[in-house]
């Protein structure tokens, strides 16, 4: 009986061991917000934390193989009207506060084909980073970030994704801080 | 004297030509398929922009349901003698436009490989994606051209970007004469 106890006991400490190591990972790592697949390419949300500690919106765009993404700098309504940008945004009415513009994780390029001056991310993931100023307060917050991209190779193009609104779970600035 | 009076009666002679017998277009080599002889009205009132040899019209959705349409374009390109086609496009695509520039500036791969065809486009940004008014035509990228039979009906010979690589005449020509005039 007494043996039992033991084991019981046993394994409710593994098992609160395992959450705790669990819940000390997830909260030094990137906090993830939101994923979605549209339109061939893989976006993924999460909030990172620069060494500085400040507070950095990040969103991963991986296009299915032989596509890419369009530069980030190229016109809402594309270059002459071709192409549409690579965009994370906030949505109107979000709490975050952007800290400065789009930081790229790599750069945009002339493509082999034509148009030239319609600058590409190399094929792969390209991440987009916004440093942000998170809401005062000390609980989780509701929020919406926006998201444009479209995936082309050099002879093909999947439809674009203007402005997808992307509901995301922030927490507030003493939140973020404290963790 | 003489040579006066001649060259006088020679170039009244030619003016007289030019003006009884007015020079016609001569024919393009390429243009082996009847072409309208004046732009016909589009539908949506857009600009015939259509190179010698074959003809493109765009239909808008404001033209009527995709089946009646299809199907008068269908007897206006057999009246042609042309072959009617589907394609689907975008302004924001940059293939579908360097394909369109190539026609419009007469590249001659490009004409001999889209001549006696009669182009119907469709703006996906106007009829949308995988929509139920688009008449079973299934695509997930463009631009891609269906072949329409007599009836305005899909034959079933599809063609897209991925037959051509990279978007230059020289990649597009081929694979598109061969699907156009190929057996």
């Amino acid at each position: 009986m007494k043996l039992h106890l033991c084991l019981n006991l046993l394994l409710v400490t593994i098992l609160l061991s395992a959450v705790g190591v669990s819940c000390t990972t997830a909260s030094s790592g990137p906090l993830a917000l939101a994923s979605f697949t549209e339109n061939f390419v893989d976006v993924s949300l999460s909030l990172e934390r620069d060494p500085a500690g400040n507070a950095v919106l990040s969103a991963t765009f991986t296009p299915s193989d032989g596509h890419h993404l369009y530069s980030k700098d190229v016109p809402l309504k594309g270059l002459d009207g071709l192409g549409r940008p690579t965009l994370l945004e906030l949505a109107a009415g979000s709490q975050m506060v952007a800290m400065g513009g789009l930081i790229e994780s790599v750069q945009a390029q002339e493509p082999d084909f034509e148009p030239k001056a319609l600058l590409v991310y190399p094929e792969g993931p390209v991440t987009l980073r916004l440093f942000v100023e998170l809401p005062a307060g000390n609980s989780w917050i509701e929020d919406e970030v926006k998201i444009t991209y479209m995936a082309c190779t050099a002879y093909q193009c999947k439809p674009p994704v203007d402005g997808k609104i992307v509901p995301i779970r922030i927490p507030s600035a003493e939140m973020f801080a404290s963790q | 004297m003489n040579i006066k009076f001649l060259l006088v009666f020679v170039t009244a002679f030619l003016l007289a030509c030019n003006f009884l017998f007015p020079q016609t277009p001569r024919a393009t080599p390429g243009a082996l398929f009847a072409t309208p002889t004046e732009p016909e009205a589009e539908p949506g009132n857009t600009p015939d922009i259509s190179p010698v040899g074959m003809k493109i019209v765009r239909l808008h959705p404001q033209d009527g349901d995709i089946e009646t349409i299809l199907a008068q374009e269908t007897q206006k390109a057999v009246a042609l003698g042309l072959m009617p086609v589907v394609e689907f496009d975008a302004t924001w695509c940059p293939p579908c436009q360097a394909i369109d520039q190539g026609l419009q500036s007469k590249n001659e791969l490009l004409l001999a490989a889209y001549s006696g065809t009669y182009i119907i486009k469709l703006d996906v940004d106007e009829w949308g994606w995988r929509d139920s008014t688009l008449h079973d035509f299934e695509f997930d990228a463009i631009p891609i051209y269906f072949k329409l039979d007599a009836q305005g009906q899909q034959t079933g010979e599809v063609i897209d970007g991925n037959a051509w690589g990279e978007n230059i005449p020289e990649n597009i020509a081929p694979p598109m004469d061969e699907f156009f005039h190929g057996e």
